[in-house]
Parts: structure tokens; C-alpha cells; sequence
């Protein structure tokens, strides 16, 4: 049983790490690529409405808009660990900082995290992970690619993603204990996490979905735009909103 | 000569900054106004949903450049369309955007616009006016909106939700539609009339 959570996040890993390697070397292995993320954008959409939206409606029927805050503050904070870490290999000793103190205030005061006590106080959340630290470190994005049930990423997304949970202090205390069921009880309450998070954003989700002609390159270029502000590394460029002339002979 | 020179150049200096400045005040207003009447006679009115789609048409149909927007979605494909194609989709167009953003009213409900002053475009007769929008807990949410100045008129040509370019995101997404569909621009159209019905 150990280790399982990590099997599925190596063979994440290696489907990224195919992707980056087919899309750097011509165009044609380019659109292999494409083709094999329009097929797992298509399997995920179907598991998506098949079993996570209904599921995601049953949760949001047996649980309110306080109680589903509490979970996302229950997970945040224990990210913040992660995010305090992170923000001392970017640089951000005084951002490392308050991380450090909202996960002591929120998890004495806050009730182990459940109310966020810290924001109050004018500690606002401010999460960061090895991503956002390689970004930093000038690593590249990579290619776009689709990972199975996790959706759209990069190579270096998802490798942020892998360290982010290696990191995680809630792993480790799985890990430590008797349990032999340790890596399952854990990716449970990992799935809660994200359960939580796609139920809060249902209605944006299904809002995007109608609202789309072609709704994997609404997806993709959405995506995209949004990891610019990670890719640039600094706040500056969060602040920024993207420039571009108005051009129609640009490529499309 | 010199001195000619250095007069014309201040004299353009000076009306670059004088018509900058006019552009900034003036979409900051523009923004401000749409986000106010929306807020009130829209997202916190108990008016029927009927009449609430109707205020929406006219202030989205108003202060959106759609013929300007239109024509950037469609990229390259704006040139091959002929009029009566490109007539037809900038109808379709915000036909499927008011049907589309009519059902996310609620997700708006008792939230504000906190304006924070401008960032210059790289086109001189644009402006983005930056604005952010308080969530329940955590940082707010950026939404920066684009206003194009044509000979005085102001009108919304972009919004940015958190980095996220709508009118890029529509581009991406249509052209990529339009470059696979057989019929091509005319596959569009269809697609978007069996939408808005």
C-alpha cells in the first residue's frame, strides 16, 4: 500500500516528461502531442461528467458554503508549511515569514486551520509552491500538456506539483504512522481537497463549458495566460495585464 | 531651427500627455459607471430576470466595442469572411456573450469594484483601467478592463479576469474552431445559432 500515492505521481510524471520530449524536436511530434492531449482532454472531460460533477453536486447538497470554507481553510493551512518553504528558496524572507505565522495562529487559534484567524490579524494567504520557486530559478514552462484526471499542466507544473506533495507535512505524518492503509487514508483526504475546491467552482465550470465553441482551447488558452504571471516570476508581472496590439495579421 | 525643433516637439509632447490624461479620467469613469449601474439595476436588483437581461443587452451592447472585438476573435479569418458572414457573427457573437454571462449574475452578488487607477497599453489610445473585486477570503481578484479611445468615443474592448484575456481566449478559441471545422467560418455561425436558440 505505501508508496501508491507516488506510483500515479511518477507515471504523471512520465507522461509529462514524454510530452516535453516529443514537443521539442519538430512540428510534426508537436501535434502528437496535441493529439494525445486532445484524447486525455476528452477521456478527463468524460470522467469529469460522468463521476467527478456528480459527485462534486452530491457533495455541495450534503454540505453548505460555511462548511466547504472550512475544509478549503483546513487544506490551506496545511500548505502553508509548503508555501513558507518555498517562499525562502524564492528569496521572500519576509512572505516566508508570514507564512510561518499564519500556520501557527490558524492552527492554535484557527481551530487546526478551520477558521483563518491570521487574514484578521492582516496576514492574508499568500501560497506559493516549487513551481512558482523554479519559475524563479529561470527552469522553463515546457509544452502544454494534459495529465490524466488532474487536467492541464506543464512539465514544470507538474513537477512542482510532485515536490509540493513530497513536502507536504501532512504526507510525512501519514508516512510515519502504523497504518498500513497510511498512503490510502491519505490520497482520501487529498481528494477531499480537490473535491472541495471543483465543487466551489462548479458553477464558473459549467458556466465556461456553455459558454465555449471549443471548449479544449478555451481551456488551453486560458490555462496558458494565467501561468504568464507564474512564468514571469516576480510580482511585477502579476500586477500587469497582458499587452498585446490588436493585430489581426498575428498569428492565431 | 533648433528652436522650431524643440517647439514642435513639446507642442507634440504636450498634446500626447493632454490626450493620455483626457483617455485615462474619462475610462476610469466609463468603467466606473458600468460597473455601477451593473451592480445596482442588475446583480443586486430584484427586478424580473427578464428585465435584468435587458439592462444587461443594453449596457453590455453600449459600452463593449463588439464590431472592434468581433473582428480581433475571428483573426485571420475576419478577412475571408464576406459581409454578410461577418454581419451575421457580430450579431451572433453578443447574442451567445448576453446569453452567456446572463446566467453568472449571482456569482456577482454582493461583490464591488475597487478601482485602482490605470496602466498605459502599448497603443496610445488605449488604457487599461485596473480594477480588483474583494473575495470572501483571500486576495482579491484582479479584473483589468481595456478601453479603446476612437476619436473620443470610449468603449470596453477587453476584459482581464486574473490574467485571463476574454477577448484573447475567444480568439484562441474560434480561430481553433474555425480551423477545424470543414465549412469554416460558416461552421462557426452554425454552431453559435444552435447555441443562442
Amino acid at each position: 500500500m505505501k508508496a501508491r500515492i507516488f506510483k500515479y505521481l511518477f507515471l504523471c510524471y512520465f507522461v509529462v516528461l514524454s510530452g516535453c520530449a516529443t514537443s521539442t524536436e519538430n512540428g510534426e511530434k508537436t501535434s502528437a502531442l496535441e493529439s494525445y492531449n486532445h484524447a486525455m482532454f476528452k477521456f478527463n472531460h468524460a470522467v469529469e461528467k460522468g463521476v467527478i460533477r456528480p459527485v462534486a453536486k452530491g457533495y455541495r447538497v450534503v454540505t453548505n458554503e460555511y462548511v466547504r470554507q472550512r475544509v478549503t481553510n483546513f487544506f490551506d493551512n496545511l500548505e502553508e508549511p509548503v508555501s513558507m518553504a518555498n517562499h525562502m528558496l524564492q528569496g521572500e524572507f519576509h512572505e516566508s515569514g508570514e507564512n510561518f505565522a499564519r500556520f501557527v495562529i490558524n492552527t492554535t487559534l484557527g481551530g487546526l486551520g478551520l477558521y483563518d484567524v491570521a487574514a484578521k490579524a492582516g496576514l492574508d494567504k499568500n501560497p506559493t509552491g516549487f513551481d512558482k520557486t523554479m519559475a524563479t530559478w529561470g527552469v522553463p514552462d515546457g509544452p502544454y500538456v494534459i495529465l490524466p484526471i488532474l487536467g492541464p499542466s506543464t512539465p514544470r507544473a507538474a513537477t512542482g506539483w510532485v515536490a509540493d506533495g513530497y513536502s507536504a507535512p501532512a504526507y510525512w505524518v501519514a508516512q510515519g504512522s502504523a497504518d498500513d492503509d497510511a498512503d490510502l487514508i491519505y490520497l482520501g483526504v487529498s481528494s477531499l481537497k480537490y473535491l472541495n475546491k471543483y465543487a466551489e467552482n462548479i458553477k464558473v465550470i459549467e458556466s465556461l463549458e456553455e459558454g465555449s465553441v471549443d471548449y479544449y482551447e478555451a481551456m488551453k488558452s486560458a490555462y496558458l495566460q494565467n501561468r504568464a504571471k507564474i512564468n514571469a516570476g516576480g510580482k511585477k508581472a502579476v500586477e500587469q495585464a497582458p499587452d498585446y496590439d490588436f493585430d489581426m495579421d498575428d498569428e492565431d | 531651427m533648433k528652436k522650431i525643433c524643440l517647439l514642435i516637439l513639446s507642442v507634440l509632447t504636450f498634446a500626447n500627455v493632454a490626450v493620455a490624461d483626457i483617455n485615462k479620467d474619462a475610462a476610469v469613469q466609463m468603467v466606473k459607471n458600468v460597473t455601477k449601474e451593473g451592480i445596482e439595476q442588475i446583480i443586486n436588483s430584484n427586478s424580473s430576470v427578464e428585465e435584468k437581461d435587458r439592462v444587461f443587452r443594453k449596457l453590455f451592447t453600449e459600452n463593449l466595442d463588439l464590431d472592434f472585438i468581433g473582428k480581433y476573435v475571428l483573426g485571420r479569418y475576419w478577412r475571408t469572411a464576406t459581409p454578410a458572414q461577418k454581419k451575421e457573427f457580430i450579431e451572433l457573437y453578443k447574442e451567445f456573450n448576453v446569453k452567456t454571462w446572463s446566467k453568472r449574475f449571482d456569482e456577482f452578488k454582493g461583490k464591488e469594484f475597487i478601482f485602482d487607477g490605470t496602466t498605459p497599453a502599448n497603443n496610445p489610445n488605449q488604457v487599461f483601467v485596473n480594477t480588483s473585486v474583494p473575495m470572501q477570503e483571500g486576495k482579491p481578484a484582479s479584473v483589468k478592463w481595456r478601453v479603446n479611445d476612437v476619436n473620443g468615443k470610449l468603449k470596453i474592448i477587453d476584459i482581464i479576469i486574473e490574467n485571463v484575456s476574454l477577448a484573447q481566449t475567444a480568439r484562441n478559441e474560434y480561430t481553433s474552431f474555425i480551423a477545424k471545422s470543414p465549412k469554416g467560418v460558416e461552421g462557426l455561425l452554425e454552431n453559435l445559432r444552435a447555441k443562442i436558440k
